[in-house]
C-alpha cells in the first residue's frame, strides 16, 4: 500500500494466501486457523475449507484503526487474542496501515501514511474504531494531530467499506459517557448514522470476536448478522447466565453471599454478590481471555455487564443485584423500603381496625336498647311477618 | 325460627342477666334482598389470580434474594422456585387476558365502565368515601351495590400494576430464549425502560406493592362485612350479598 509505515506491506494486490506463504505459515496451521474461526462463527468446522479458499484468494484488506477517547484496553485485549495470535492476525491477515498504538511511525509521518492509505483504498478499507467521540465544547477533549475526534471519524468513515466499533467506548461511550458525562462522549453510531456498524461490545471485548468478524467479512464480503445493538449474533446471541459454568450452582440455590465465605471458596454462583450474567449477552464463558486462561466469573468476580449499553450507570452498583433507588442510595434498597411500607400498612390496619371498633361500640351505645320481653333474656324479639 | 317454635319457650332462652353481647343486638328492620354481583367466571378469575399472586410473591422474593442457602444436596431449589414462579405467571397472565375479555362480556358490575367513576356524582362520592375511611363522616358513606368509586380506582390501579408486573416479568423471561417470540415481542421495550436493570427493579418493587395491597384488601373486605353486615366477604365465593331493600343505591340503574 502506498505510504504504509510497515515495509512488509509494500506489495500491492497481494492475497492473504501469498502473504501467509511468504511468512512461512504452514498449510496445516492455516487450515487449523480457518477451522477454528469457522467454529467461532457458529458455522461448524465444515465451513473451514470455504473460509480457507476465500482467504487464500482475497486481497489483504487495508485496516485503518482509529483510537479516539479511550484507554487502549481494547488494543491490549486484542494483542492477547489466542487463536489467531497477533502475529497472524495483524501482520498476516490484515494490512494495518494506521494504529496509534501499533504503528512505528509518529507525528506528521503517521498522519501522511493514513491519508495516503485512505486515498489509495477509497471505498475499500475496513475502519476499526476504538474510543468514544467527545462532543462538548466542540469536541476539544480529544484532539489528534490538531483535529477533533469527530472530524477524524467522519472523514475516515466516508471512504470505509465497513465500520467496526470495537469496545464499549466506540459502542456507546463507556466510562467517560457515564453520568454526568462531562465531555459529552458518544459512540460511533451516534455520529455515523444510516450505515451498518458492527459493534464488538465489551470493556474490553473478547479478542476472538473481532478476528472472527473480520474473517467473516473477508470470506462472505459482508459483516456477520447482528442484533439491535449491532453486535454479531454468533458471539452475542446468548446470555452469560445461560452459558455459565457456575449455572449449576444457581439452579441448586448455592450462592456466594460474601467474597470470603465458604461458597466463594467452593466456586458457587455469584448472583447474590451482584453478578449481571442474567442480563448480559456475551460469549465470555466460551471464548474467554488470554488463550482461554480465564474470564471474570471464572476468576470469582461477578459479571458487571460490560457488553450492554450504559452499563456503568445501569448495571451499577456492581456488587448488588438491583440498582439503587434514585435519591436514596444503595444502603436503603428497595427491600428495606418495601418492608417498611408493608410494616406501616399493617400498623395502619391495626390502628384503623381499633378505631373502627371504638366507633362501632360508640354507635351501638347510641342505639336504642331493645327491651327484652319479660322472661326473654337476651334474645331479641322476632319479626312478626315471619 | 319464630318465637312460638322456640324449644325453650316464647321469647327465647330462659331468663337471666342480660349479657354484654346480647344486649345491643338490634332487631332486623325492614326487608333485605340478595343481589347477584359477581359471575362465576369473575370469581374463578379472582381466586386463580389470588393463588397465583401468592405463589409469585413467595417464589419471587426467593428468586430476587435467595434467602436460604442450598445444602449439600440442594435438589435444584432455584429451578423449582423458578418453575413455580413461571407457572403461576402464566396462570396470572392468562387470567388477565380472560379478564380483559370479561371487561366487555361481563355483567354491569364487571364491565369496563365499572372500572372508573364516570358520573359527576361518583367523583363527588369518591371524596366522601375517602372521608368515610378516615372516619370523618361516620354514617354518610355513599351506598353502592358494586364497587364504590374509591374501590373502582383501587382495583383499576391493581390491574395496571399487575399488567406492568406481567410485562416486566416476560421481558426478563424472554432473555433466556433470545431467538424466541417472547424476546422478539418484548426486547424492544427495554431501552424504553432505560435498561434491563430498571425493568428488574420495577418488577421487584411491584412485589412490595402486592405485599401492601393484599393485607389492606383483606382488612377492608372484612371491615365492610363487619360494618354493613351484608356478607361482603362471601360475595366473592357465592357471587352475591344482602342489601337493605328500602335503601336506594348509587349504582342501582347504572
Amino acid at each position: 500500500m502506498h505510504g504504509s509505515t510497515h515495509p512488509s506491506h509494500l506489495i500491492p494486490g497481494q492475497t492473504i494466501g501469498d502473504r501467509l506463504l511468504e511468512r512461512g505459515v504452514s498449510r496445516r496451521d492455516f487450515i487449523a486457523f480457518c477451522r477454528n474461526t469457522a467454529i467461532l462463527l457458529g458455522l461448524g468446522s465444515a465451513a473451514g475449507p470455504r473460509i480457507a479458499r476465500a482467504l487464500q484468494a482475497v486481497r489483504r484488506p487495508t485496516v485503518i484503526w482509529l483510537e479516539l477517547q479511550e484507554c487502549t484496553g481494547c488494543v491490549e485485549s486484542i494483542l492477547r487474542s489466542g487463536d489467531p495470535t497477533i502475529g497472524n492476525l495483524l501482520l498476516d491477515v490484515i494490512s494495518l496501515d494506521y494504529s496509534d498504538t501499533l504503528m512505528a511511525a509518529a507525528g506528521h509521518q503517521a498522519e501522511q501514511a493514513k491519508d495516503a492509505s485512505m486515498k489509495a483504498n477509497m471505498g475499500k478499507y475496513v475502519l476499526v474504531v476504538t474510543g468514544s467521540v467527545p462532543l462538548e465544547e466542540n469536541g476539544i477533549y480529544t484532539m489528534i494531530a490538531g483535529r477533533t475526534a469527530k472530524s477524524i471519524l467522519e472523514e475516515a468513515a466516508e471512504g470505509a467499506a465497513a465500520i467496526v466499533a470495537l469496545g464499549a467506548c466506540a459502542h456507546w461511550g463507556s466510562v467517560q459517557a457515564a453520568r454526568p458525562n462531562p465531555t459529552g462522549a458518544v459512540g460511533v453510531r451516534d455520529i455515523i448514522k444510516n450505515r451498518p456498524i458492527l459493534t464488538i461490545a465489551g470493556c474490553p471485548p473478547v479478542p476472538e470476536v473481532i478476528t472472527a468478524s473480520l474473517v467473516h467479512y473477508l470470506t462472505f464480503g459482508k459483516l456477520p448478522e447482528a442484533d439491535g445493538e449491532g453486535r454479531p449474533l454468533f458471539a452475542y446471541g446468548a446470555r452469560i447466565h445461560d452459558q455459565c459454568p457456575r449455572r449449576g450452582h444457581f439452579d441448586a440455590g448455592q450462592f456466594v453471599h460474601h467474597f470470603d465465605d465458604a461458597g466463594a471458596r467452593q466456586g458457587w454462583c455469584l448472583y447474590e454478590v451482584g453478578c449481571k450474567g442474567p442480563q448480559t449477552f456475551s460469549p465470555c464463558p466460551i471464548f474467554m481471555w488470554n488463550e482461554k486462561t480465564s474470564w471474570p466469573i471464572g476468576a470469582g468476580h461477578p459479571c458487571i455487564g460490560c457488553t450492554e449499553p450504559h452499563f456503568w450507570d445501569t448495571m451499577s452498583p456492581f456488587y448488588h443485584r438491583l440498582p439503587g433507588v434514585a435519591g436514596y442510595g444503595i444502603e436503603r434498597d428497595i427491600d428495606r423500603i418495601g418492608a417498611t411500607l408493608a410494616g406501616l400498612t399493617v400498623a395502619g390496619i391495626a390502628t384503623h381496625a381499633t378505631l373502627t371498633a371504638v366507633q362501632k361500640a360508640r354507635r351501638r351505645r347510641e342505639l336504642p336498647v331493645i327491651q327484652s320481653p319479660p322472661g326473654g333474656g337476651g334474645m331479641p324479639p322476632q319479626r312478626e311477618e315471619v | 325460627m319464630t318465637s312460638t317454635s322456640h324449644p325453650i319457650g316464647p321469647g327465647g332462652p330462659a331468663p337471666g342477666p342480660a349479657s354484654f353481647l346480647g344486649r345491643g343486638i338490634p332487631r332486623p328492620i325492614g326487608e333485605f334482598r340478595w343481589v347477584y354481583l359477581w359471575g362465576l367466571p369473575l370469581r374463578a378469575m379472582h381466586w386463580i389470580a389470588a393463588i397465583s399472586v401468592l405463589v409469585l410473591v413467595v417464589t419471587g422474593l426467593y428468586i430476587g434474594n435467595p434467602y436460604f442457602v442450598g445444602g449439600i444436596e440442594p435438589g435444584l431449589i432455584m429451578t423449582k422456585f423458578r418453575f413455580a414462579h413461571y407457572l403461576a405467571a402464566v396462570c396470572l397472565a392468562t387470567t388477565a387476558l380472560v379478564r380483559v375479555y370479561w371487561l366487555f362480556a361481563g355483567n354491569r358490575f364487571e364491565r369496563l365502565k365499572a372500572l372508573f367513576p364516570v358520573r359527576v356524582r361518583d367523583i363527588k362520592n369518591l371524596f366522601r368515601m375517602v372521608k368515610f375511611y378516615l372516619m370523618m363522616e361516620k354514617d354518610k358513606a355513599p351506598h353502592y351495590l358494586g364497587h364504590n368509586p374509591l374501590q373502582q380506582l383501587n382495583y383499576t390501579l391493581v390491574f395496571v400494576v399487575a399488567a406492568l408486573e406481567v410485562l416486566t416479568g416476560f421481558i426478563m423471561f424472554g432473555l433466556a430464549w433470545p431467538t424466541g417470540w417472547i424476546f422478539k415481542a418484548t426486547s424492544w421495550l427495554v431501552p424504553w425502560f432505560g435498561g434491563i436493570q430498571n425493568v428488574r427493579i420495577i418488577h421487584h418493587s411491584i412485589t412490595w406493592f402486592f405485599l401492601i395491597f393484599i393485607p389492606a384488601h383483606i382488612y377492608l373486605s372484612f371491615r365492610a362485612d363487619v360494618i354493613e353486615g351484608g356478607g361482603t366477604v362471601s360475595s366473592i365465593v357465592t357471587g352475591g350479598r344482602f342489601f337493605e331493600a328500602d335503601e336506594v343505591y348509587e349504582d342501582e340503574d347504572a
